[in-house]
């Protein structure tokens, strides 16, 4: 099947096109949000929220009875948020480290939702079956309605955000400061929370509790890259977001055995890896050649210094002097010699070098620049 | 409320009492940090804390800008209660204590000074903006306007901290050890403007490790080690008395070298 | 109880105690969610050990997987140095993406493997005695018997020799390192023990329950005490106390052994987090309620032994000045008569003998700075005793 196949597929299928919609919907969301998590450094509570969501799944089919996924979303929710709450109540009442809370809150909220799955299983209810997509996630359960939920709770996202982004800014970075202008810190602080909780539950049927973490990190962190700007990161990251969603859709769905979350994670963490590593201001590529650049420059200043030191001892700065003399200094290699003369700092001669006057003043410079540096 | 005593450090210059300190008493933990402080701070002075580690100087002006809520004690703002003051107010927090890497531009930061008198989902106009400029320009970074915060040096992340206190345009301004970690240059810019708002009336507090610039910089000190132990015009009371109280016993020596 | 039974719970609890044992170090040193991303980045070594093998308990897989875990620890470092997230962040990277090369390899070779995602996540202990170990013949367990308790044996041989050093670089890396010891080896040995667990417990309680084990237990053990040696021996006891309690539990709701084990160990930690008699929720909210209070009369006494002025110790001044509630006001007021620090006469306050050397003494210690003394003090002058 090629590209112009699939993407026509997409418009006229209607499982393809709920699929797409919907994995795009979810990464532009929690790209948008999972920007805040990673900014306000919660990256981890993602992960300890969407495993604590799965008791909540649970007992909203236990108490209900049905499998109507709105219903067992607000279970997923309160549950999610009883243990949001619970790790601060650990971070601080006890000594336990906020690591240490995590983890507790994630495994074994994570533990009660497998026994009461497991009691659900043996339960004679024909309703039961389907429970397990929680899990792991199966885009393909998704229909119409569920993606108009993603899409309403999306659109409400994007509402408080921008009616609240000069405050969530300032609280993402300054916490006592904004307390001292007089705003309500707690208040953005738990609107904050819920967003992120609801955009984790949201995606809990899509891509499952295991994987949901890296749904709302993978965008931000690759984001982060690129930008300087909060909104262009966050910007960044709904696109990346979404980009992920729909690219691992199109991979799955062009092969067998292929579930969608897995295959929508990887594509985030190529986009991740792809800037960590290309990133022009950030990157590690650039970083290094940056590095390496540096250190040639160092090489060719430490040569230009020596050779001023020999010059200086004669009157006359361009006294031509034996390339021999250059031979045991650590910062001379042709190379060096060569670019030095490329810049007309030095002038060759046989076997004789001699400095210029620019170079002998750019030497005379470096040398004052430096000693003024380690004072 | 009450203005039942009236002690001896009247202020200087215009005798009104710009922050008033009654009792307070703070503990991180319900360990006690702060002991029934009172403290009047007059006007329009320039106001060094000095105090050793440890010895709550962070704290109090934390709790009297209620950061920290304290567990005995009230603060007022020229007569009235903080939170109906909040608007004379602007703080300046230690340099340390937020992520440099944050994705925001100097200007940016600046702004958030304005973000105050805006108040709930307001945004900066304008207006605001051309305030946060003229404090950059005040504070000789209108050139880096532009620039990352993580791609400024120490000395000029503090310098956009204080322009963001500026264009509070408050009274008073509390300042968290600005001179920690910045370049000789940035200190002298730093410590101009802070001689500039007190010719124009403000109040200055700050929070002070270098006890050998205290006569040079400030005109009114208070030493401060969990206890209030003094405090007036530098050239009444800075003297080895009160130093040896501070910090002990060997304070005397190392300050005149 | 039959054999099939007895062997389970023989099986948890050797994987309790196995689990129990790096977790406390892991919770002492602030990498527990470690724990967790091993646990799930293991998934693609046990598939590739799967390919190799064809034998969920062969030693050789078992190492493959945990090498994984060491890739991951690795990777994570990796990320964290170069500074272009935040610490945290690498880990939350990391680890979904191995998983998902994991989920994708089975599900790309399903018909091969016989591993199903579910199991590996999950476990399935109930199955454990089926499958069994001959030695020439003769049946000497169930297999996975054999491989938690080799790993057990291993991680106590470890333990035991390497206590001093484990102790050391856990709560003072300078030290070791001036000692000799070298933190990075004793880091690397640690993943290495966690990885190995948990690629050992995974088949019995699933990746994810393993974490509960390494974390609850300790994370209980902590509340209760500060000694090494007896927070390992309280985790180790919390563990087994769950597996089996867990086990019949299970037994009685017919559901998931792993997930009826973690749920007790979430009940059993929820207790402690409640009732640790110093560091439970309970006590410490008395124990701020009560330090409230006597920090409150602290500032009372020290505040009339500032003040000389009359209106500055009235009563009322204590409502209206000091700016307390009236109900504190009263019990602070009550206790320092109670204890005869004060005198009231004409509703002005002033300080006994024993009020003033109180106060002076307790002024005393805490600008020293050595609070602790206080206590002591606290009983020297007979407080809160009537």
């Amino acid at each position: 099947m090629d590209i112009t196949e699939y993407i026509q597929l997409v418009f006229t299928d209607y499982t393809l096109r709920t699929i797409t919609l919907g994995t795009a919907i979810l990464g532009a969301v929690t790209g948008m949000l999972g920007s805040f998590a990673v900014l306000r450094k919660q990256s981890l509570l993602g992960d300890a929220i969407s495993h604590a969501a799965l008791p909540g799944i649970a007992i909203a089919f236990l108490i209900t009875g049905a499998k109507d996924s709105n219903t067992l979303l607000i279970g997923a929710l309160i549950s999610g948020l009883i243990g949001t709450f619970w790790i601060r109540g650990i971070v601080s009442k006890t000594h336990l480290k906020s690591d240490t809370a995590l983890g507790l809150i994630l495994s074994l909220f994570f533990g009660f939702g497998m026994l009461l799955l497991t009691f659900i299983q043996k339960q004679p209810n024909a309703n039961q079956a389907g429970l397990d997509k929680y899990l792991f996630g199966q885009a393909a359960t998704l229909v119409e309605s569920d993606v108009w939920t993603m899409a309403i709770v999306t659109g409400i996202c994007l509402i408080v955000m921008l009616t609240f982004w000069k405050e969530f800014k300032i609280l993402l970075f300054d916490k006592d400061y904004t307390k001292t202008l007089g705003f309500n810190t707690k208040i953005i602080d738990i609107l904050i929370t819920v967003f992120i909780v609801l955009a984790i539950v949201l995606g809990l049927q899509t891509v499952g509790v295991v994987l949901m973490s890296a749904m709302l990190l993978a965008p931000a962190a690759a984001a982060r890259q690129w930008t300087n700007s909060l909104s262009v990161m966050v910007f960044l990251a709904a696109i990346f977001g979404a980009s992920s969603g729909i690219l691992g859709t199109a991979i799955s769905a062009s092969q067998n055995n292929l579930s969608t979350g897995p295959v929508i994670v990887l594509v985030a963490a190529v986009f991740v890896a792809f800037s960590f590593i290309f990133s022009p201001s950030r990157g590690l590529l650039f970083r290094q050649i940056r590095f390496i650049k540096n250190r040639r420059d160092l090489e060719l200043h430490k040569t230009l210094t020596f050779m001023h030191h020999i010059a200086e001892t004669h009157e006359d700065i361009s006294h031509p002097h034996a390339i021999k003399l250059l031979n045991n200094f650590q910062g001379y290699t042709k190379n060096t010699l060569q670019k030095l003369v490329d810049k007309n700092y030095v002038q060759l001669n046989g076997n004789m070098w001699s400095l210029t006057k620019t170079g002998f003043e750019t030497a005379a410079n470096l040398y004052t620049k430096q000693s003024t540096k380690d004072e | 409320m009450n203005n039942h005593s009236v002690d001896k450090e009247t202020p200087a210059s215009t005798g009104k009492i710009a922050v008033k300190v009654d009792d307070l008493t703070v503990a991180y933990n319900y360990k006690p940090v702060l002991w029934d402080i009172d403290l009047e701070i007059p006007e329009g002075v320039l106001m060094a804390i000095v105090g050793p580690n440890g010895a709550g100087k962070s704290t109090l002006i934390k709790s009297i800008l209620g950061i920290l809520k304290p567990i005995a004690g009230s603060v007022s703002i020229y007569g009235k209660p903080y939170e109906k003051q909040r608007q004379l107010v602007a703080y300046v927090p230690q340099k340390g204590s937020v992520d440099w890497d944050f994705p925001t531009t100097a200007l940016d930061v600046v702004m958030m000074g304005t973000y105050g008198s805006l108040g709930w989902i307001k945004r900066p106009g304008q207006k605001e903006k051309k305030a946060s400029l003229e404090a950059l320009e005040k504070v000789g970074m209108l050139s880096f306007k532009s620039r990352q915060i993580s791609q400024l040096s120490g000395g000029q992340q503090q310098r956009i901290f204080l322009a963001r206190a500026l264009v509070q345009n408050a009274s008073i301004y509390f300042m968290d050890e600005p001179f920690q970690g910045v370049d000789a240059s940035t200190e002298i810019a730093i410590i101009n403007i802070l001689k500039a708002l007190r010719k124009a009336g403000k109040t200055v507090i700050v929070v002070h490790h270098d006890l050998q610039t205290v006569p040079e910089y400030f005109d009114w000190v208070t030493f401060l080690n969990v206890k209030k132990i003094a405090t007036g015009p530098v050239k009444d009371i800075f003297n080895d008395d009160n130093l040896t109280k501070t910090y002990g016993i060997n304070y005397k020596v190392s300050i005149q070298e | 109880m039959s054999s099939a039974q007895l062997e389970i719970q023989l099986i948890a609890c050797i994987v309790a105690v196995a689990c129990a044992i790096p977790g406390t170090f892991l919770v002492l040193r602030k990498m527990a969610m470690i724990s967790d991303a091993i646990s799930h980045s293991i998934l693609p070594g046990i598939v590739v050990g799967f390919f190799i093998t064809q034998d969920l308990n062969s030693p050789l897989l078992i190492l493959l997987a945990a090498l994984t875990g060491i890739i991951t620890v690795v990777l994570v470092e990796y990320i964290q140095k170069t500074g272009l997230v935040k610490e945290d962040t690498a880990i939350g990277l990391v680890f979904p993406a191995l998983f998902s090369i994991g989920v994708i390899l089975i599900a790309k070779n399903a018909n091969d493997v016989h591993l199903d995602v579910d199991a590996v996540l999950l476990g399935e202990l109930a199955f454990a005695p089926f499958d069994r170990l001959f030695i020439n013949g003769t049946d000497v367990g169930p297999k996975s018997l054999w491989v938690v308790g080799t790993i057990l044996l291993i991680t106590i041989t470890l333990l035991i020799l390497f206590f001093k050093e484990l102790k050391i670089s856990t709560f003072d890396k300078g030290l070791a390192a001036s000692l000799g010891l070298s933190p990075a080896i004793i880091h690397y040995g640690l993943m290495s023990v966690a990885s190995v667990t948990t690629v050992g417990a995974f088949d019995a309680v699933g990746a994810i329950l393993v974490v509960a084990l390494m974390i609850a237990p300790a994370a209980a053990a902590y509340l209760l005490t500060t000694d090494l040696k007896k927070m390992l021996a309280l985790a180790i006891s919390f563990g087994i106390f769950s597996a089996i309690l867990g086990y019949w539990v299970a037994h009685w709701l017919d559901a998931s052994i792993a997930g009826s084990i973690t749920t007790v160990l979430g009940f059993v930690f929820l207790m402690v987090y409640l009732f640790a008699p110093l560091k439970g929720i309970i006590a410490v909210m008395y124990r701020e309620k009560q330090q409230r209070t006597e920090v409150s009369l602290l500032t009372f006494l020290l505040h009339l032994k500032n003040h000389d002025e009359v209106e500055e110790r009235h009563v009322n001044h204590l409502n209206e000045h000091i700016n307390w509630q009236k109900v504190r006001a009263k019990t602070v007021l009550d206790l320092a008569l109670k204890n005869n620090m004060i005198l009231i006469e004409n509703n002005v306050v002033s300080l006994t003998k024993k009020g003033n050397d109180f106060t002076s003494k307790a002024i005393d210690y805490i600008i020293t700075n050595e609070d602790a003394q206080i206590e002591d003090m606290k009983d020297d002058f007979f407080l809160f005793r009537g």
